[in-house]
Order: structure tokens, then sequence, then C-alpha cells
């Protein structure tokens, strides 16, 4: 339904996404993760037509989008990370006029939109002014507007950017109803966390290449054999960089100040092992915690240091 | 058959009249447009019916219409100058542009959605035209060409402001822009055209000055319509150096526009690669 080839765009001497290669099957909802400047919403923007790429292929529903934009426009439904609302128009009336704009039939545009500000729990606000509404309602407005012509494919920006806690939890459960529809959805955020009850397949882009592609649940598991422990102590300088290094379970060690912070794949006796050894060395550890690990973050890294690349 | 009207102009106009300020500029101005012509007739009559002169009721026709001509092109920039930039700015141009309605659409929907307030206003001041007829001086058609072309200048004024609106980043350029146009229009392209008749005037050896003081005359719709009157002298085909060479601006104007709107089109130039961002 999505496929991309070696997709690149290039901004002068910046190379925004390079050589991007994903294939979405149809009714498969993906998470393009990554930290701010990733190229996210770039590689979005190249598929809803809006950008051209610098190189590189991609098809929307079989259609080229440099080729065929027309036929692509009609088949997404795009929602930029940034948008606006017209001010003096109604909820209804500002779906109305995007199923106009698509040419969508009269008679079929008052019942989509009834049913859409349903799935979008709107409803009540149907003839409130959709500047009127809060951040939260016209982020999910925004979804339903997205459905109004029911395109096959629905490209969203950053869908929970900018919301508070309850408002991200809406939005995530509306994002989880569109699994019924049976759509084609690629969504964006960098919080790889919001995407682990919704997306069926995630793919980590770091700094505008996509560095892993796998299922949810194979990446969730997959970071739960690392953990971050944190070792704070007296003169831990390179020697004790050597040291931990030294032990085949520390995938990544980084200075902190104070202290080092290692991501560590061993098992909980492995770990003790280490702290052992650590001690019997002659180092003076003050500290040794575990911290919760945070998955994209953890990715991140594994893709930084080019180990743990999930295929 | 099934009329498609473009979404955006329907949009538009439900946007531009559900606000105050439609119906207080059309209320404000029939009532002032009103007041003033029944003061000029008044004035013409001086309280008696047995000797009414109309050629006095003709100047008040062209008082009348010459100001109305300064008032809508003085207005047209307030309804047009943002059309575009203002999406821009709301950010909502982006999902506008990924609609099938397109660029073309676009800029359709914001000319006449910018010029219709407009040209109610002069449909409206019709019935006050009509109070000239009772009194002789102005014939039917003369009122036709000169409202005619009013709502031509409309369009036009309202095409180069919605087309700066495009080309500009910032609403506040294309304001500058705009009135800067209407400025040119109206008052610079007057003056050159005055200047340049005196010169000849004064040197009747000099012919061009001549031809060109035509041409920049026939540039200003105040000029143009003042021919329409009968208060200068003019060509009798002077309204169509006025059309063909605002074509031509809108025209070239057009080019840059569509490049803003879809930098991909322009993507075989060089200086436009990678700039479509900044644009939507």
């Amino acid at each position: 339904m999505i496929l991309t080839q070696n997709l690149t765009k290039r901004y002068g001497k910046t190379l925004a996404v390079n050589n991007l290669n994903l294939n979405i099957e149809r009714g498969v909802i993906f998470g393009l993760v990554g930290e701010n400047g990733a190229g996210k919403t770039t590689a979005l923007s190249m598929l809803a037509t809006l950008t051209l790429p610098s190189s590189g292929r991609a098809y929307v529903c079989g259609h080229e989008v440099t080729r065929e934009p027309q036929a692509v426009r009609r088949s997404i439904g795009y929602m930029p990370d940034s948008f606006g609302v017209y001010d003096d128009l109604t909820v209804i009336e500002y779906l109305r006029f995007f199923a106009q704009c698509y040419g969508v039939e009269r008679r079929v545009i008052s019942r989509r939109a009834e049913e859409l500000l349903e799935r979008v729990r709107l409803a009540d606000k149907r003839e409130d002014y959709v500047n009127h509404l809060s951040r939260g309602m016209q982020q999910r407005l925004e979804v339903a507007r997205c459905l109004m012509h029911d395109p096959d494919v629905l490209i969203l920006d950053e869908p929970s950017s900018g919301l508070d806690p309850k408002s991200r939890l809406e939005m995530r459960s509306v994002l989880a109803g569109l699994r019924d529809l049976g759509k084609t959805v690629i969504v964006s955020t960098h919080i790889l966390n919001e995407l682990a009850e919704v997306a069926d397949e995630v793919g980590i882009l770091l700094r505008g290449e996509l560095v892993a592609v796998a299922a949810v649940q194979v990446m969730v598991q997959h970071s739960s054999a690392y953990r971050t422990i944190v070792i704070d102590g007296r003169d831990l300088g390179d020697r004790f960089m050597k040291a931990l290094m030294g032990d085949p379970h520390v995938a990544e060690a980084r200075p902190l100040a104070p202290g080092w912070e290692i991501l560590y794949a061993g098992t909980l006796a492995q770990q003790a092992e280490l702290l052992s050894r650590l001690v019997s060395e002659g180092f003076a550890i003050t500290q040794f915690r575990e911290q919760p690990t945070d998955i994209e973050q953890l990715f991140l890294r594994l893709a930084a240091i080019q180990e743990g690349v999930v295929t | 058959m099934k009329l498609n009207l473009n979404p955006l102009l329907l949009k538009e106009f439900r946007q531009r009249m559900r606000t105050v300020r439609a119906p207080l500029v059309i209320t404000a101005y029939l009532f002032g447009m009103s007041v003033l012509t029944v003061f000029l007739l008044y004035e013409n009559v001086q309280g008696q019916l047995y000797l009414v002169q109309p050629t006095k009721s003709q100047q008040v026709f062209a008082l009348v219409s010459l100001l109305q001509m300064v008032v809508v092109a003085f207005l047209t920039p307030a309804f047009a100058s943002g059309a575009v930039s203002g999406e821009r700015e709301r950010k909502t141009l982006a999902v506008l542009l990924t609609t099938p309605v397109g660029p073309f659409g676009i800029l359709f929907g914001k000319v006449v959605s910018s010029s219709a307030l407009l040209v109610l206003l002069v449909v409206l001041t019709l019935p006050v035209y009509s109070l000239v007829f009772l009194y002789g001086g102005a014939v039917p058609a003369q009122v036709a060409s000169v409202l005619g072309f009013q709502l031509v200048t409309i369009v036009v004024i309202s095409t180069v402001c919605v087309l700066f609106s495009t080309v500009a980043l910032r609403s506040t350029w294309s304001t500058v822009f705009a009135y800067g146009s209407v400025g040119l229009m109206t008052v610079i392209f007057g003056a050159i055209g005055y200047g340049l008749k005196s010169l000849y005037e004064q040197n009747p050896i000099d012919y061009s000055a001549l031809v060109w003081s035509h041409f920049f005359y026939a540039l200003d719709p105040l000029y143009v319509e003042a021919a329409f009157l009968g208060v200068v002298s003019a060509g009798p085909h002077v309204w169509m150096a006025f059309v063909e060479f605002y074509a031509a601006v809108i025209a070239i104007l057009l080019i840059p526009s569509l490049w803003r709107l879809r930098p991909q089109w322009f993507s075989w130039l060089p200086f436009v690669s990678g700039t479509e961002k900044q644009y939507q």
C-alpha cells in the first residue's frame, strides 16, 4: 500500500531523509519514530505530495507520488504536525468543506460526518465553532477530517503532539479505533511508547535514516532485554571504562556528570557479578542502580552504536 | 446537470458573511453614499422642481461614480490582501494543498470570494444611482458601462492582491504590496500621464510624450472611468488597453504564485529545489 525505494530528500547540504525504504502492507498501522529533526515530517510530506523527493521513489496505493500526485492526493488523508483551523466554521461545516474539496457526494457527506464525529467522540460538538475547541478536540477532529473522503491511506504526523496526558489517551484510543476501519496508517511520533498499543510495526528514524523496522511486540521484547544502570563512585576514569567494556554484556557505556550510565544486556546474576568484579578491582562504588529505560531512547542508542538493529 | 461550485468559494462566503465586518462595511458604505447623493441632488434642485438642470445631475453622477471607484479600489485590498498568506499563517494551506482543489482552484476561490463583497457593494448602490435618473443627465447605457468597469476593476485589484498574498509569505508584506499596487494604479499612473501630457503641451513636437501619456492614463482606473463618464476625452477603447495591461500583469504574477503553491511544478529550475516547506 505504501512503498518507498531509496527515498531521499536534501535541503541544500542537509540530508533530511536518506535512502528510506519502506513497505507497508494494506491495513497495517505503521509507526515512524524518531527524535525531532530525524526526518519524519519530511518523509511524510513526500508521501503526501507536498515535498518533492530529491531522489528515489515513493508509491501510495500504487501511484507514484511525483508522477501521479493527484491520484495520491485522492487516496490519502493527511494530518500535518502543525496545523490550524478555520475561524467561524462549525465542526460539521468544517468536515463538510473538506469532503466537498474531495468531491464527496452531498448525500454521503452528512451521514459520514455524523459517523466520524461519533468515532472521534465529538458528536456533541457538531455545532460548535472549530476555533473554540480545545487542542485535543481539534486534533481528533483532524483525524475525522482525514477520513471524510474515505481514503485508503492515512498519513498522520505527530497526532498527539502538544497534548496533555488525558488528551493523549483519547487520541491513542481514536488511533486504535482506526484498525477497525481497515485503513493503512502511517503515524509519526517521537515517543515510541505511544505506539505500543496502536501500531503493528514500528520503524526508527535516526538522522534521516531508517535504522530499525520491526513488529511492535518484537521491539518491546527486544528492548526488555536491556537495562540502563547508573554507576557512581570515586575516581571512575578511563581505567573504569576499560573495566566496564571488558564485560561482554555491556552494550554501551557513557560518562555522566558524575558517574557512568551503561546499557546492560545480562541477567540480574551477571549484573551482580559485574558489581562484585568492579569492587574487587578496587573501584570505590557509591551507587549502582537500575533506572527505567525509555524504549525509544534505547533503540536510538542501540541504533547509534550499530548494535541491536532489528530486522 | 450537477453544479460543482468551488468548495473554497462557499466556505469563504460563509466565513466572510459571519463576521461583523461585512455587514458593517455594507451599511456604512450605503449610508455614506446615500447621504452624499441626496446632498448633491439637493444642491442641484435647491428645493424646487421647476428648473432642474440635467447637466448638474450628470455632474452628480460623475462625482458619485468616481468616488465609488476610489472607495472600492482602496477597500478591495482589505478583503483580498491576506487571502493566501493568511492561510499560510494559520497553517491551513498545507492541508488544502493535499486536496484535489489544487493551486488554480485555491486562487480562483480566493479571487471570487474577495471580489464578492465589493461586487455586492457596487450592486447595492444601484438604487442610489437610480435617484440620478429622476433628474436626467445620465443614460442607462452609461450607467451600465460605468458599473461594468467598476466590477472589472474590482476583479483586477482582487486578483493582483490575491496573487501578491500568494507570493509574499507574510500578510504584512502582501498588504503593503496590495496597497502599493492600488496607489500605483490610481495615483502614480495618473500623475505620470498628467506629467507627460504637460510635457507634450509645452513641447508639441515631442509626440512620444503624448503617446506615453495616453498609455499611462489608460492604466489608471479613475481616468478610464472618467472617460466613460465623458469627463475627460480619451479614445473609445481606452478600457481595452486597461484590460490588456492588467491581464498581462496577472499572467506574470501567476507564475511566482504557482511557484509558491506548488514548487514541485518548477523543480526543474535550479533555485527552487528544496524550498517547499517555507511556502506551504
